[in-house]
């Protein structure tokens, strides 16, 4: 397995990356592997004020809810409508054309897991 | 290790699942294949070409003796007399106040012995009722032989080919003829077997009842089939995804105890108007009184999912709750069954449903929600 080494990892099974006072979020594929078919995505709106670990959307599959959190404060600016109109492309690209909410923030990810840090965390799970 | 991993129950296909990679979950006491390759992929297999489950946990309780047809008449709520041998019917056993024991089917397999497949959650409730009401009757014994049945539905519109390839030549015919909801025995690997026209997902297809160390070899020959039948093994995730689009009902979700047949809208399986059986009496009175909840299907127009537990709403009021909800793969839509007072929506109204704090618009459609094609 290996996960994106540019990206920051939660708990929560979200990756992050930051760019520009801009955090962009997504959730793993070792997320996806124990959702199975997403069939309901719920983003936030933007200009949503958000806290950090708040929840901020959901994942829905056909037999669990997960709730999307987020690790930083700020504001939303955009949300992937594409993909929460297509859930199903979900799978296909995570990491990339699978990324869920942007927020502007203050907060630094620098505390989240590295690639190598969140694959040890995922194996110990 | 967890407690729970040492005390589960395993079914004679466990290890298939294994090789397959199926996801595993408790269920019940039970270890169960939820999915292997995907609730949504498997669910459109059975619709399209043919699938297997292990429903190996499910019970068998068999009734017999002189008086074993005249007990399944007082015990069940549908017509046994009407049954010749060979032939089952869905039914159900009640309390006297009218609440669900359990849904299952009985087949009259002859004129003193009677199978009836109980839910898996139930077995052990299940016997203990049956016997306890068996002591009223003589010449019936009741013997619950689920530990030594395992069980194989075959569903989808290529599931008579997938048979034929683990019955004996012989038995073709017989299987090509064989009525819904109608049963014959049948040798598979030397042992006597038991092949049913029935099934829980609105397709054509069987309910193979085999004793449990013959289950492995026929499993094998029926996914030996897939170059040509498609045939995959499908996991109890998609099991109900394929049983609440036709509108089948599931015990625990959609009844219990406190739920009546009438208020599950099972009254066309519920025999009023002849010999008495238990619960009847609490019935006709539910019926003369007019019954006070019913169970609908419905659709969202909203984006979102309805689940069991959610508020349902109509005209601001809230006036039932979901009993079965799921995203519906063969539909592309999420909907469901809901319980809700007789009095108000009807067919064609608009309802919502609370869906984690947000209301979202439903509609009350016609049962089933999938044109089922099990005849």
């Amino acid at each position: 397995m290996g996960y994106p080494t540019e990206l920051k990892y939660t708990k929560d099974h979200e990756w992050v990356s930051f760019k520009d006072g801009v955090a962009t979020i997504g959730i793993t594929d070792y997320a996806l592997g124990q959702l199975g078919d997403v069939v309901f995505i719920e983003l936030p709106e933007p200009d949503d004020a958000i806290d950090k670990d708040s929840a901020i959307g959901t994942i829905e599959s056909t037999k669990t809810v997960s709730d999307i959190l987020s690790p930083v404060s700020g504001t939303v600016t955009e949300t992937n409508d594409d993909i929460a109109e297509n859930q199903e492309k979900l799978a296909e690209d995570p990491y990339g054309r699978g990324w869920l909410v942007k927020i502007k923030t203050g907060d630094s990810i620098d505390h989240l897991m590295s690639a190598a840090e969140y694959e040890k965390y995922t194996a110990e799970h | 290790m967890n407690e729970t991993s040492s005390i589960s129950r395993k079914t004679p296909l466990f290890e298939k699942h294994v090789k397959a990679n199926a996801k595993l979950i408790p269920f019940g006491r039970w270890e169960m294949p939820v999915s292997y390759e995907g609730v949504i992929a498997e669910h459109l297999t059975v619709r399209e070409k043919v699938g297997l489950f292990d429903v190996s946990h499910m019970g068998e309780i068999f009734v017999r003796g002189e008086n074993a047809l005249a007990f399944c008449q007082y015990l069940t709520i549908n017509d046994v007399s009407k049954l010749n041998d060979g032939e089952g019917q869905y039914s159900a056993m009640c309390y006297e106040s009218g609440g669900f024991v359990d849904d299952l089917i009985i087949y009259r397999l002859n004129g003193k012995e009677a199978l009836l497949c109980v839910n898996a959650s139930n077995v052990d409730k299940d016997y203990a009722w049956i016997k306890s009401q068996a002591a009223n009757f003589i010449t019936v014994s009741v013997e619950n032989e689920s530990d030594s049945w395992a069980q194989i539905a075959v569903q989808g519109p290529n599931s008579q080919a997938a048979m034929l390839a683990c019955l004996p030549q012989n038995y073709a015919a017989r299987l090509s003829t064989l009525n819904y909801m109608s049963v014959f025995s049948a040798p598979l690997f030397g042992r006597a077997a038991f092949v049913a026209r029935t099934g829980y997902t609105g397709e054509h297809g069987y309910e193979i009842y085999l004793p449990n160390d013959v289950a492995g070899e026929t499993w094998d020959l029926l996914l030996a089939t897939s170059a040509k039948t498609g045939a995959k093994p499908i996991g109890l995730g998609a099991r109900d995804t394929l049983r609440l689009e036709a509108c089948y009902l599931l015990y625990g979700n959609d009844m219990d105890d406190t739920v009546s047949p009438l208020e599950a809208g099972i009254g066309w399986a519920t025999r009023l108007a002849s010999d008495d059986f238990i619960g009847k009496s609490a019935l006709l009175m539910q019926k003369q009184n007019g019954v006070s909840r019913k169970t609908l299907g419905f659709k969202l127009l909203d984006k979102g999912i309805a689940r069991h537990g959610m508020a349902v709403y109509f005209n601001g009021e809230e006036v039932g709750v979901v009993t079965s909800g799921s995203h519906l793969p063969s539909l592309d839509m999420a909907g469901g069954l809901a319980r809700i007072k007789s009095s108000c929506a009807a067919i064609g109204d608009h309802v919502e449903i609370d869906i984690r704090g947000k209301r979202k618009l439903a509609q009350i459609i016609q049962k089933p929600l999938y044109s089922t094609r099990v005849k």
